[in-house]
């Protein structure tokens, strides 16, 4: 075996990335994964994970200096001075918007797995049956019972805590102990309950934190400061889960500050031979030869290695046969909810920060539900007491307002929407072949909108966010809706959509791509759907699905 | 350790790197390096009489001892955009002014009940639509207001003295009594 022969190339070491070199490690193949960006080696590097908040200058602010360095990051929080080295450069790495998009990128080892959100949901039949159901885009190959027993072997794995609330919209898992409501939301939950008749429901999260010690990982310490690195591996990332594992094996190499540039593609074979590799840092270009090639480089950077490979033998890339490879961009779309104040409980506080929250699942369109869009949306929120930015009457300065500061506000109780966003076809990446990086590489253009199903969506969103607030009790219900763009999400799904047809789908039921059976992509690129929950429970599941069956057809030589 | 040292070592933490006094201070210039604004040391002054006002010493540390308003400084030069700093200075002018002719004297050479007096009227109207002030001399007041609340209240003193910060909680409880002081 030459020196960059392996047996497998995994491109991209982000959740999925880190899954599926976990599993095609685990099943004894030799494995290399390529990472775009740098090294970030667990505990050592998250440089600012045991800083106490008076240690950030701006007390983890943003600067003019950063806003200026981060033109499309600062339009949301992912901008600050506690995590910014996570976030790719804005300037090094810049795209075209062909219509505002906000992409939020994490270009090194471990990928967005190190700053996510850690909602962890299933899916249910609903969601794999909608399409065919409601006759748009195409049809899931694949239905909830094949996915089933992969979310679980992804949870028990990665370590989700969650309640078994028994909801056939959001179906249990294999859950670590929950964590737990506090006063408030209880009450608002038990409020919910009773005013909707158990027609809808508010949950406790379910999160990719652990509530109690696994695989050598410390459980949750309440800290709340998981988008910093977890010193305790209390989170699931690929460097505190799967990349240990992956090592374990003594079959893994990785190598950061390899952007695949192409996937070499053999026409006689009719297969990837192994991909093509600018090095970073030193502008060389390498080939890395491998049986097989897991493409999870994320859902936009996907598309366009795609869109870069055999072209020779297909104008728009490989996988591209079909007509939908960078088609069918979407996100989950929101900045829409509600919040209010509550009263009582003000002999009540709770101690230790959560990194969770409450989830209220969706309701829109279900059992008797009926709307003017189809679809639906969840909420996730919180409650808590209000710090010194309240409201103290009459004392604004002073020794009275100085002591004042020390007591906790009133509780407020907040919610924002995710709403499902459909696929379209013409919301859709390509390559822009004008405009470069700091590598000389063409960049892509994104063109994708929110369109009337989802615009009346978000109407619903608000006036139901508020509508709940207020048949909870809360007081002074205040909505909000803003921004409505794609990208914000940071759930970009879709671009490489799996079917039943390779002429209307660019994957099979396997993640395997049509044109070259020997490359399967499993980040969200194969999302047929949006639904509404988070997706990267469901990217781990797949994932180790696809690499199962991967192993199998190398084995039986279909491959 | 006697509790002013505390205080006083507590302030120079607070204070951070980047904020310790510069040797080679000009004279009438501000005591720390700034890049986008010019304060002099009459104004850097003024912006700690301001926020002594608003978070006076008691029989606990003022916003002097935790130099808070060289924290205020700090935000201004690195976190504001130009107009408002502009805004800033511009205010900060027009309140000396003010001061000078309500009072024939600087605010730092005031009574503590004059001070508070201007500062709640500022406060009271803060309005947009009422013009007893202007616009300038509102986002000063509120800059330095703000920020020296938020100095305070994430200063290691409040955090470590007032309230119950805990880097590492290790536990969840729903349920706690509001006796025990916490920041979160």
């Amino acid at each position: 075996m030459s020196a960059n022969t392996y047996d497998a190339i995994v491109i991209g070491s982000g959740i999925s990335g880190g899954w599926a070199a976990k599993e095609l490690t685990e099943k004894g193949l030799k494995t290399i994964m390529l990472e775009r960006g740098r090294n970030i080696e667990h505990i050592k590097d998250y440089v600012n994970a045991n800083k106490d908040p008076w240690e950030f200058p701006h007390r983890g602010g943003r600067t003019q200096k950063m806003i200026d360095d981060y033109p499309v990051l600062k339009r949301d929080y992912p901008l600050n001075e506690t995590n910014l080295d996570y976030w790719a450069s804005d300037k090094d790495s810049p795209y075209t918007e062909v219509k505002r998009f906000d992409w939020f990128r994490g270009y090194h080892v471990g990928g967005r797995s190190l700053m996510w959100g850690r909602q962890s949901y299933r899916w249910a039949d609903v969601d794999f049956e909608a399409n065919l159901k409601d006759g748009i885009a195409v049809d899931w190959p694949i239905r909830y019972k094949d996915v089933a027993p992969w979310y679980s072997y992804a949870e028990k794995f990665a370590g989700i805590s969650g309640n078994k609330d028994g909801l056939a919209i959001l179906p249990d898992g294999d859950f670590m102990p929950p964590m737990e409501m506090n006063c408030v939301e209880k009450d608002v939950a038990k409020r919910l309950k009773d005013h909707y008749k158990e027609a809808r429901d508010m949950i406790i999260g379910r999160t990719a934190n652990i509530t109690v010690p696994h695989n050598n990982r410390t459980n949750c310490q309440y800290r709340n400061k998981c988008w910093l690195g977890c010193p305790f591996g209390a989170y699931f990332s690929t460097q505190s889960a799967t990349l240990p594992a992956a090592m374990a094996t003594g079959n893994l190499t990785v190598r950061p500050w390899s952007i695949v540039t192409k996937i070499l593609y053999d026409k006689d074979t009719k297969k990837a031979k192994g991909v093509e590799v600018l090095d970073a840092e030193t502008n060389q270009t390498y080939e890395y030869f491998a049986k097989i090639v897991f493409v999870n480089a994320s859902t936009i950077n996907s598309a366009w290695i795609l869109m870069n490979s055999a072209t020779d033998v297909w104008d728009g890339g490989l996988g591209s046969s079909s007509g939908e490879l960078g088609h069918n961009l979407m996100d989950h779309h929101l900045g829409v909810g509600a919040s209010g104040r509550y009263e009582g409980f003000e002999d009540k506080y709770y101690f230790g920060r959560r990194a969770n929250g409450f989830y209220i699942p969706r309701f829109a369109n279900l059992g008797g539900d009926k709307r003017d869009f189809i679809r639906g949306f969840g909420y996730q929120g919180g409650a808590n007491r209000e710090g010194w930015s309240r409201d103290i009457a009459e004392l604004n300065i002073g020794g009275a307002f100085k002591d004042a500061l020390t007591e906790p506000g009133s509780w407020s109780v907040g919610m924002g929407g995710f709403g499902e966003t459909l696929p379209y076809h013409d919301n859709k990446v390509t390559i822009d072949k004008t405009k470069k990086d700091k590598w000389g590489l063409p960049v892509v253009a994104i063109d994708a909108e929110l369109k009337d199903n989802e615009k009346k969506m978000r109407i619903a969103m608000e006036n139901e966010g508020k509508a709940m607030l207020e048949a909870a009790g809360v007081k002074d219900v205040q909505t909000h809706s803003s921004n409505p763009f794609l990208g914000r999400g940071i759930h970009e799904m879709g671009t490489a959509r799996m079917g039943r047809d390779p002429k209307t789908s660019v994957l099979n039921q396997w993640n395997q791509v049509w044109d070259a059976k020997n490359v399967f992509v499993t980040d969200g690129s194969f999302m047929v759907s949006s639904a509404c929950q988070n997706p990267s429970l469901t990217y781990m599941a797949m994932t180790a699905r696809a690499a199962n069956y991967a192993v199998e057809a190398l084995k039986k030589n279909e491959i | 350790m006697h509790r002013r040292t505390v205080i006083k070592n507590l302030a120079l933490i607070i204070g951070g790197a980047a904020l310790l006094p510069s040797c080679l201070q000009e004279k009438g210039k501000a005591s720390i390096g700034l890049k986008n604004v010019d304060v002099s040391a009459d104004q850097e002054k003024l912006i700690g009489d301001i926020a002594e006002t608003i978070i006076p010493k008691t029989n606990t540390p003022g916003a002097k001892d935790l130099q808070l308003h060289l924290f205020v400084l700090k935000m201004v030069d690195d976190c504001y955009t130009k107009k408002d700093q502009q805004d800033f200075m511009t205010g900060m002018g027009q309140f000396n002014d003010l001061i000078n002719k309500r009072y024939g004297r600087v605010f730092g050479d005031c009574d503590t009940k004059q001070r508070e007096q201007t500062l709640l009227s500022i406060e009271q109207n803060k309005d947009p639509k009422i013009t007893t002030y202007s616009t300038e001399l509102k986002i000063f007041y509120g800059i330095v207001k703000n920020q020296t609340i938020n100095g305070y209240t994430t200063s290691k003193y409040f955090m470590t003295k007032q309230v119950v910060y805990e880097l590492v909680p290790g536990r969840y409880n729903a349920f706690y009594p509001v006796k025990m002081k916490q920041a979160v």
